[in-house]
């Protein structure tokens, strides 16, 4: 193998890799700042630090990590990479350097970000970054703002690339109306990228400008406003989560569907209804994050009609996934255990999230743990499992191998039994009062029970994970040889050779009229 | 533009394609983010001065190695690509304008106690020039849409005379200002000021590069097209951008 | 088969409009005596948590019988999932968007009661000026009498805080009341709650606000109406007594530790 080859490829497959495994090294670090924080807090007092900073800079790596770092690039990175080009069967994007500059942007990014335990006065401001704090701060809030900003560069320059690739060089025959489920849904996340990203750019830029430059943006003393910069973050953060969930989604379709061996139930619903729904609702409900940090009332009352109705899209997707089941012809392998463990566990964060949209009962619950258990549930939870399954799925085609069953689904369960221990209490101590972001909860010692017990769930899910990238480990090593198609899907990217030579195809793959990625056949 | 590294070998398709620059570019971008921080949080700046030493290197002879190794080998593909791009841009500004407007109509009095009084002519001169450009880059493409490639030429160079006139007034604008006392730290209203018209101004800049690093190829006469569609395409953007600029912080 | 599909739609959507009407009908029983946000707050929570406790449990129900009845047996190798008629097609998109939607715009309404509950308030209130900084409580009553991480109110009467902030954000938080909101220089905003019988309640800071924000925390006495006229005498007396520069509490130096270990 030719090292040289990998770093400086130009290759959609190899970038591919390369943001896989950043991303994954970028979710052990995080998870393993979620674990100090977890051993933390299993006392009340100091247990494992005795300095509060350092559990901030724990908790800051934490969220900007897992989601910067590691679930955005692992989706619209890892994901849209490897399966794109493949999918609608081309040879490769359309600016292949490009695809290069953002993948090292993202290396870069990620070390910035990194780089916050060795340098002195780390960023302390929570992966929000909201000032007057972070304009205060003796932290190094330059490294938030970089750190953010050069993601959002390689994730823009991303977006434009997978956009002008799937309008310009689908394979012949290959219409709107025969993509996958799963490029919908991704260059829906990148429309939504390309239009939000420049703001939370504005945003964090701007903080660094007033804490260094001595701009005024936000000093009310000058005539600035602080609730500027929470309205600029949450016009891109919420869109943010629609960046996650569309190409998860995108990613439990194509699960479901092969391993069902079933066509998906209603497919213009899911697109049309769906996806295009969700993009049309995601900008215009970013309030709900604001419904107690004095917002005017009625862009409150007003978002939370939109931020209820968001369920009706994200409703549709999941009839679409369910009836996708129906009649099929389950294998219960690891991808589709993670692919069915997602319907579940979405279920249960996507409905958590109803109460909150409601700004009277958020003045309640907002900023507690009932918060941290919504939104685990359904990004750190469903999120990373499907990215799990998906890695599964399309492992023998990425390395032309097979990944060891017995270990997959072993370590599948750990993690689905951990993180209902963990996320389920949290939601629950959260609406008897336990507020985010305390490094000692002394006030509330009628909760210490209930921190050591999360400690120890999050303990059975970080051996769930670790055995999962284990095995994907051993198995790119000395894995079995799993054949072209061991799924047996018509979808293109399976009718290539394992692993996809440099071009994809020895000659560029032109589709029928009666193929579809989902039409599976008797025989 | 990605098959092209394979003819150093025999065999060309044991080889994948590979680039260098994409990532020197980004590790160039890495030591100008830690040269930030040791200015302005660490204080340092000797250490600052080293890592802008590598840096800006690093960055200018991975666009300039990019820029000979792609260019004409385009796929006819940047000008849609240009138009997604520019949305992502124009959505800086409106960020910008957008808490603009947040700002000011929140608070009871603006502007704000320490205002001069803006120029009134001077802007007017600038959306002058600013436009002109834009039809003389636009006639400029037309001429060579026609096959006319030194009247492309001389209405190309016209284009970035023009722009680089536009710079220059602002320039002048900003250290007048600057010097009556008037700096980004002044109040709200100078911090909008300055940093949307210094957005703004870095459009023009970036903009202008682009022309000049086409400028080699005009100058042999192996002008692509499209590369010279989409850099027009760009300097429209610019140009209308900056009709929000001059309406909302000087005359509104 | 499609009969199957039908009528476990059918099933589904009559199930969905009932958890609302059933909630609606758990909602009407409590006649309001005094306006109390809290309780009307705990009302509408359990309503909601059962309303999406019921959507979620039908979807996981419907989940496991489809995993169940499509697990792989010998001769079904491949799905035959049924091809949808364009009638059904577009039914499948129009019925559940009905449904979904009036459940959602139920539940917008009932929160737009409570949102106006919690924002109108009472005319016979108690006016009490917060500032929040790293890391107190400060609050000032009409009388100019100031305290610290504590404030004491009398049982009976709704008071409201109009807080701002020296510093950072802040957000006073109170779990018993269900309410908090957050503080911040330049702006003034508010929040009221509604003391009805004396007891002490916990204040704690949830909004993150530096170091040691989990430290923020102080309480609420409330106290029987004459033994507030009491106390509030006394604090009278003793502002009067005490010359200016002396009333103006020690603020940012002190360490929060010791006003959390209070409570
Ligand atoms: C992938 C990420 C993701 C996703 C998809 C969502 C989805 C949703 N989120 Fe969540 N959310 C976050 C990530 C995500 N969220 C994060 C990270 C935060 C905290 C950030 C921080 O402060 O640090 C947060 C915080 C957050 C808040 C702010 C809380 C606060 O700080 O006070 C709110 C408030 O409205 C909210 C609501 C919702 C809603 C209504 C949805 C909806 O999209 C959910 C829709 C899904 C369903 C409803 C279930 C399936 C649908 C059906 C079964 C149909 C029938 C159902 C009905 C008719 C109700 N979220
Ligand atoms: C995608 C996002 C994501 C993910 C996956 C997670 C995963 C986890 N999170 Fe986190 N979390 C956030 C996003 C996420 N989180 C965000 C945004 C916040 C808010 C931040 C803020 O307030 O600003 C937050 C906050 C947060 C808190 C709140 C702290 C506080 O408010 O004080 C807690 C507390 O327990 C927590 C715990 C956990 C745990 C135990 C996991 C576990 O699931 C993690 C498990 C993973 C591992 C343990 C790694 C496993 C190891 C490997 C894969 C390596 C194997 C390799 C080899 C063997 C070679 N998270
Ligand atoms: Cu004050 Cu947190
Ligand atoms: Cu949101």
């Amino acid at each position: 193998m030719n090292l040289k080859e990998w770093i400086f490829t130009t290759d959609h497959k190899r970038v591919g890799v390369l943001y896989l495994i950043g991303s994954i090294a970028a979710f052990a670090v995080a998870g393993i700042m979620a674990l100090l924080m977890r051993a933390e807090l299993s006392t009340i007092g100091p247990t494992i630090t005795a300095n509060p900073s350092q559990y901030n800079v724990w908790l800051y790596t934490h969220g900007a990590v897992m989601i910067l770092g590691f679930q955005i690039p692992a989706l619209t990175g890892f994901f849209a990479n490897f399966c794109i080009p493949l999918m609608i069967g081309a040879k490769d994007v359309a600016f292949p350097r490009v695809n290069a500059l953002s993948v090292w942007l993202f290396y870069v990014g990620v070390i910035l970000a990194l780089l916050t335990f060795f340098i002195p006065d780390p960023p302390d401001v929570m992966w929000t970054g909201y000032p007057p704090y972070s304009t205060i701060t003796t932290g190094n809030t330059a490294m938030y703002s970089f750190t953010v900003l050069i993601l959002g560069f390689a994730s823009i320059i991303g977006g434009v690339n997978f956009l002008t690739t799937v309008a310009y060089m689908r394979a012949p025959g290959l219409t709107l109306n025969k993509l996958n489920i799963f490029v919908w849904c991704t260059l829906a996340a990148f429309v939504l990228q390309l239009i939000f990203v420049p703001v939370l750019g504005t945003a964090v830029s701007l903080i660094s400008m007033d804490k260094y430059l001595g701009t005024n943006f936000f000093d009310p003393t000058k005539g600035g406003d602080v609730l500027t910069y929470q309205n600029l973050f949450w016009f891109y953060s919420h869109p943010a989560v629609y960046v996650i969930f569309l190409p998860f989604i995108g990613v439990v379709y194509e699960i479901i569907s092969v391993h069902a061996r079933n066509a998906v139930f209603n497919y213009k619903m899911v697109v049309y209804g769906g996806v295009g729904g969700i993009v049309l609702l995601a900008g215009e409900v970013w309030v709900h994050h604001l419904y107690v940090s004095g917002m005017a009332d009625w862009l409150r009352i007003g978002q939370m009609v939109t931020t209820l109705m968001i369920s009706i899209p994200v409703g549709l997707m999941m009839i679409g996934l369910i009836g996708t089941l129906y009649k099929g012809s389950i294998e219960f392998n690891t991808p589709m255990l993670y692919g069915l463990g997602v319907v579940f566990l979405f279920l249960i964060g996507g409905l958590t999230g109803i109460p909150l949209a409601v700004p009277s009962l958020t003045i309640g619950v907002s900023d507690t743990y009932y918060v941290v258990g919504h939104f685990h549930y359904v990004m750190a939870v469903a999120g990373t499992f499907a990215i799990f399954g998906g890695v599964y799925h399309w492992f023998p085609k990425m390395t032309g191998k097979m990944y060891n069953e017995f270990w997959g689904k072993l370590g599948f369960w750990l993690t689905f039994v951990g993180v209902n221990i963990v996320f389920w209490i949290m939601m629950d101590v959260g609406v008897k009062g336990m507020p985010r972001r305390y490094y000692d909860y002394a006030h509330f010692p009628q909760f210490e029970s209930a921190h050591q017990w999360m400690t120890v769930g999050a303990g059975i899910l970080a051996i769930g994970f670790a055995l999962a990238v284990l095995n994907w480990i051993f198995g790119a090593i000395n894995g079995k040889p799993a054949g072209d198609n061991p799924w047996n899907s018509p979808s293109l990217e399976w009718s290539t050779v394992s692993p996809p030579p440099h071009g994809n195809w020895p000659s560029p793959p032109s589709v029928s009229e009666d193929w579809h990625p989902y039409g599976y056949k008797k025989g | 533009m990605a098959h092209d590294a394979h003819h150093a070998e025999g065999h060309a398709h044991a080889h994948w394609d590979t680039s260098i620059y994409p990532f020197i570019i980004s590790f160039g971008i890495l030591f100008l983010a830690v040269a930030f921080s040791f200015k302005f949080v660490y204080h340092n700046g000797f250490a600052a001065i080293l890592a802008m030493g590598l840096g800006i290197p690093m960055i200018i002879a991975g666009i300039a190695g990019w820029t000979s190794e792609a260019m004409g080998k385009g796929e006819g593909l940047s000008y849609g690509a240009m138009g997604w791009f520019i949305l992502a841009e124009a959505m800086i500004f409106v960020s910008f304008f957008v808490s603009y407007w947040y700002t000011k109509l929140h608070v009871d009095v603006w502007p704000p106690a320490g205002n001069v009084e803006l120029p009134r002519t001077m802007p007017l001169v600038m959306t002058f020039i600013l436009v002109a450009s834009s039809l003389t880059i636009h006639y400029a493409e037309h001429l060579l849409h026609l096959g006319n490639k030194a009247g492309f030429r001389t209405w190309y160079l016209l284009t970035i005379v023009l722009g680089a006139c536009f710079l220059g007034m602002s320039v002048y604008e900003w250290s007048h200002l600057i010097h009556s006392g008037f700096t980004i730290s002044t109040n709200a209203f100078s911090t909008v000021f300055f940093s949307v018209t210094g957005l703004h101004g870095s459009h023009v800049v970036v903009g202008l590069a682009i022309f000049l690093a086409g400028l080699p190829s005009v100058m042999r006469g192996d002008i692509d097209e499209g590369f010279m569609r989409t850099a027009g395409l760009y300097w429209h953007f610019v140009d209308i951008i900056w009709f929000f600029v001059v309406s909302q912080v000087y005359y509104w | 088969m499609h009969d199957k599909i039908r009528r476990g739609a059918a099933g589904l959507a009559a199930l969905l409009l009932a958890a609302p009407v059933w909630a609606a009908g758990a909602g009407a029983k409590s006649e309001p005596k005094t306006v109390d946000p809290a309780r009307d707050w705990d009302h509408l929570w359990n309503e909601v948590i059962v309303d999406i406790t019921i959507i979620g449990i039908l979807f996981a129900i419907v989940t496991a019988w489809f995993i169940w009845q499509a697990r792989r047996r010998p001769g079904n190798e491949v799905g035959a999932s049924p091809k949808l008629s364009p009638a059904s097609a577009v039914g499948w998109v129009v019925i559940p968007i009905f449904v979904f939607l009036s459940i959602d715009l139920y539940t917008a309404a009932n929160g737009w009661v409570l949102w106006n509950t919690f924002r109108d308030v009472p005319a016979n209130r108690l006016e009490i000026k917060l500032e929040a900084g790293m890391y107190s409580w400060d609050y000032t009553y009409p009388n100019g009498v100031r305290t610290q991480n504590e404030l004491v109110v009398p049982a009976g009467t709704p008071v409201v805080l109009r807080m701002t902030s020296r510093d950072t954000l802040h957000s006073h938080y109170i779990p018993d009341f269900r309410v908090k909101e957050d503080s911040m220089p330049g702006r003034i905003t508010y929040l009221w709650f509604n003391p009805t019988k004396p007891g002490e309640h916990l204040v704690t800071c949830a909004e993150y606000c530096g170091v040691m924000h989990g430290y923020m925390a102080g309480r609420i006495v409330v106290k029987a109406p004459e033994e507030y006229a009491a106390w509030m005498k006394g604090e009278e007396t003793s502002l009067a007594a005490a010359t200016a520069p002396a009333a103006v509490p020690a603020t940012a130096t002190k360490p929060a530790k010791t006003a959390a270990k209070k409570t």
